[in-house]
């Protein structure tokens, strides 16, 4: 399946931020919404700046167009203050990309395992991410840390508890 | 302060058996890992001692196919320990279940048992007993109501059901007063052969 670009895409001014404040309102909008929907045809989780500078999102070969270092910033400033990035370090080099919140795929999660009939079993969090029974779920290879955040949003709610152990950490679902 | 007491308010719903279910199924993980790994390698390996046939070195694509099957027998083993470790696990759960249901039947065993301290058998019997001698008694009693009408006067009732019954007309719908449709008026014609006259009405009501 193949990644279906926006009109903008194709459109050089695009890749130079606007003046005008509404234009530069709609413009930040479609990038906003261009980057999470390529993160998410791609699922990725978190994002380095500097790689994200070279990736087909920023950067069209076609028209020979890059959105440019400090523009980048200014999207993934746009995104945090929507609460879809968060940065990991504090120079904002990498950050992570929430295309679905928390609690959104701890819904998923969630759904699988009581359409499972595994209400009441204990995982291992490799299991539900990486093990074979997930394969073709939507959050098999979620990342660690959105993983435990989607259950973290569970225990919230009172339908899993995390359980730490020496190596790794456990979920049992009720 | 409310967080602190948040906290207490919600006792941990993890056992002791789910604790040993998860290092089991992390132990698991572990091993699964390793397969993983066995396996590519395996795959490397089998291309590699391939290129080395190709080249016409016999000797080490040997060397390296006894070290593949090695890894072989390893993949084998850890495919072992993992149905081992799996098993133990569903032993654990469906011990778990047994145990509820264990708890689930002492539940009700003991509400059987005070129910039944209510009803002794004694008790039931006197109850019992009480009852055949209220409807004896009532019994009795309805004798004794049914008794104040005699044989004259049952019949002096169904008598008058009687007289009810055939006094009651029954009611007729009204006769029609207009003539009838033409039909009739042909029939005349055919009478001699009453074969056809009765067949031709039969047509003309067909057609009607």
């Amino acid at each position: 399946m193949s990644f279906e670009w926006p009109w903008q895409y194709n459109f050089p001014p695009f890749f130079t931020l606007q003046p005008n404040v509404d234009t530069r309102q709609k413009q930040l909008a479609a990038w906003c919404s261009l980057t999470l929907s390529y993160c998410r045809h791609r699922k990725l989780y978190t994002l380095d700046v500097m790689e994200a500078q070279e990736s087909p999102v920023f950067n069209n070969k076609k028209i020979e167009r890059k959105l440019a270092m400090e523009a980048i910033q200014v999207v993934f400033e746009e995104l945090r203050k929507k609460g879809n990035l968060e940065w990991i370090d504090k120079n904002k080099t990498r950050c992570l990309i929430m295309w679905r919140r928390p609690e959104e795929w701890g819904k998923l999660i969630y759904q699988w395992v009581s359409r499972n009939g595994m209400v009441n079993s204990v995982f291992t969090l490799y299991e539900l991410a990486n093990g074979d029974d997930t394969e073709s779920e939507e959050f098999h290879g979620l990342e660690d840390w959105m993983l435990l955040r989607s259950l973290q949003a569970l225990q919230a709610e009172g339908k899993a508890e995390l359980i730490t152990m020496d190596d790794g950490k456990g979920v049992k679902f009720f | 302060m409310g967080n602190i007491f948040g906290r207490k308010r919600r006792p941990t719903r993890v056992t002791e058996q789910d604790r040993a279910v998860l290092q089991l199924k992390q132990q698991r993980d572990k091993l699964r890992q390793y397969q993983k790994k066995i396996s590519i390698q395996l795959e490397k390996e089998r291309l590699l001692a391939k290129q080395l046939l190709k080249n016409g070195k016999k000797e080490k694509a040997l060397l390296l196919l006894k070290k593949k099957r090695y890894q072989d027998q390893l993949l084998d083993k850890t495919e072992n320990q993992i149905s081992n470790l799996e098993r133990m696990v569903q032993d654990i759960e469906f011990a778990q279940i047994e145990m509820k249901v264990i708890e689930g039947l002492k539940v009700g065993n003991d509400c059987l048992k005070k129910m039944h301290e209510v009803m002794s058998i004694e008790e039931v019997e006197r109850i019992m007993d009480e009852t055949q001698d209220g409807i004896e008694y009532q019994r009795q009693i309805d004798d004794m109501l049914a008794g104040s009408l005699t044989q004259e006067d049952e019949d002096a009732v169904l008598a008058e059901l009687e007289a009810i019954t055939q006094g009651e007309e029954v009611e007729l719908p009204e006769v029609p007063t207009e003539p009838l449709p033409e039909a009739p008026e042909e029939e005349p014609e055919p009478e001699p052969e009453p074969e056809r006259g009765v067949k031709k009405p039969e047509r003309e009501m067909l057609a009607v």
